[in-house]
């Protein structure tokens, strides 16, 4: 099974209506989406299928405090997931800056059944250290759901990458050690920070979505066999990267081919392409199965 | 006069020669054009409207010249952040496999009908898939 951990389904048909709506125009300002247009949800999964990717983690983003209302709520990725739960992994995001925000996270978790947190520290204008986070930090531990930080440069507007920075995530890494959470994009430019992050603390991954010159496969040559050596991910932190588009930025087939062009051992494709993410999401069993196919 | 309609087309292939001929023959039979010209136009920078013929062999050697001249991996300029976008280019390829594919296709319109050769089919030619896409098709005439 192949799961692309990191899509933003912000223009998709399902939830925003036409190029000549207001919101439409409105989620492509606030989240640097400039000249996108809108995706049929049934279109995205034919592409998908081209592609080879069984199922896409749909990352929502919440500025309500600053915004009046999410870039995407948690009820518009619920009916996303609905048109396809077999092929949509749905998470919740909410603005810790905003009262009730715990309130509805425990909402997304119970009565939406989403599958984890999206929160990018950069754009909400929080460090990790902050403490209204903890309440939802805590929430996910207690319903046993992953965390997804956007982590170093992020392509969205007023979003500076000081509160993004992979060192700085440490501490909740020490303070909550069951907590399963994603440092995303390789934490790029601090890919150092983030590889000391995953290999140091067990229940902390990354992502690959983190293409941001070059193609694919040039980049991904560079990250993971000239800036690191080879072995770096193969022998020692193949169980924690997992695979990430970042689509719409880039293409799920292409970043994929990105991926898959390094030539890793079998083992090692298997596990960044879905078996870390499996485990990740908390679908994994305990004879290593994904517990969603039984 | 002139008649005007745009034709959309999901595509399934990142390369994909679609035969769209009965579909421009029949918007002349009914545009009630009898003798002028008629343009089928791609509204895309990486598709092309090819005029060729409609075998199977043939469309394969175009799809393989088309990557000989444009492989899909090499080192092209058009791969890196477009701040304007907001993603990433990374269809460089698809860009110069439409640039000398072209983009436009005519035919003369003569007695109300199409003239074309008999090998001459037309296609609407994705070099970048998959995506959504749509072409124009006009008759001017009287």
């Amino acid at each position: 099974m192949i799961i692309d951990v990191h899509a933003h389904p912000l223009l998709f048909d399902l939830i925003t209506p036409g190029s000549g709506d207001s919101v439409f125009e409105w989620r492509r300002q606030n989240f640097g989406l400039y000249k996108s247009g809108i995706t049929s949800a049934e279109f995205f999964l034919k592409v998908a299928d081209h592609a080879k990717v069984d199922r896409t983690v749909l990352l929502p983003e919440d500025y309500s405090a600053e915004m009046g209302r999410p870039l995407i709520s948690n009820d518009e990725i619920a009916k996303i997931v609905a048109f396809a739960p077999e092929r949509f992994i749905g998470f919740a995001s909410v603005d810790p800056r905003s009262g009730g925000a715990a309130e509805e996270l425990e909402r997304a978790f119970t009565e939406l059944k989403l599958s984890g947190l999206k929160l990018n520290l950069s754009h909400l204008h929080m460090f990790p250290s902050d403490a209204r986070l903890r309440p939802l930090l805590e929430l996910c531990l207690r319903y046993g759901k992953p965390v997804t930080f956007h982590c170093g440069y992020s392509w969205e507007p007023d979003s500076p990458s000081k509160y993004s920075r992979p060192i700085d995530f440490e501490d909740i890494a020490v303070e909550y050690p069951e907590l399963r959470f994603c440092l995303a994009h390789l934490g790029f430019p601090w890919v150092a920070e983030t590889v000391m992050m995953i290999l140091k603390y067990p229940n902390v991954y990354t992502d690959t979505s983190t293409v941001f010159m070059g193609s694919p496969r040039d980049w991904y040559r560079q990250i993971f066999t000239v800036d690191m050596g080879i072995d770096w991910l193969e022998n020692n932190f193949a169980d924690k990267v997992m695979y990430g588009s970042n689509n719409p930025r880039w293409r799920q087939e292409r970043a994929l081919d990105g991926l898959l062009s390094l030539g890793l051992r079998e083992d090692v494709v298997r596990k960044i392409t879905g078996e870390n993410a499996l485990r990740f999401l908390g679908m994994e069993t305990a004879d290593g199965t994904s517990a969603d196919r039984r | 006069m002139v008649k005007y309609k745009t034709c959309t087309v999901e595509t399934t292939e990142v390369f994909q020669m679609i035969n769209i001929t009965d579909e421009v023959s029949s918007f002349v039979e009914a545009s009630g054009i009898t003798d002028g010209v008629c343009y089928v136009i791609s509204k895309h920078t990486t598709t092309a409207i090819l005029v060729n013929e409609s075998l199977p062999c043939v469309e394969k050697d175009i799809e393989d010249m088309f990557e000989r001249l444009v492989p899909t991996h090499a080192p092209y300029v058009h791969t890196h952040m477009l701040p304007t976008y907001g993603t990433c280019s990374g269809n460089a390829p698809g860009h110069l496999k439409s640039a000398i594919g072209g983009y436009f296709a005519i035919m003369p319109v003569i007695g109300g009908k199409l003239v074309r050769g008999g090998a001459q089919d037309i296609y609407f030619t994705e070099m970048d898939g998959l995506q959504k896409r749509s072409f124009t098709i006009m008759v001017m005439g009287e």
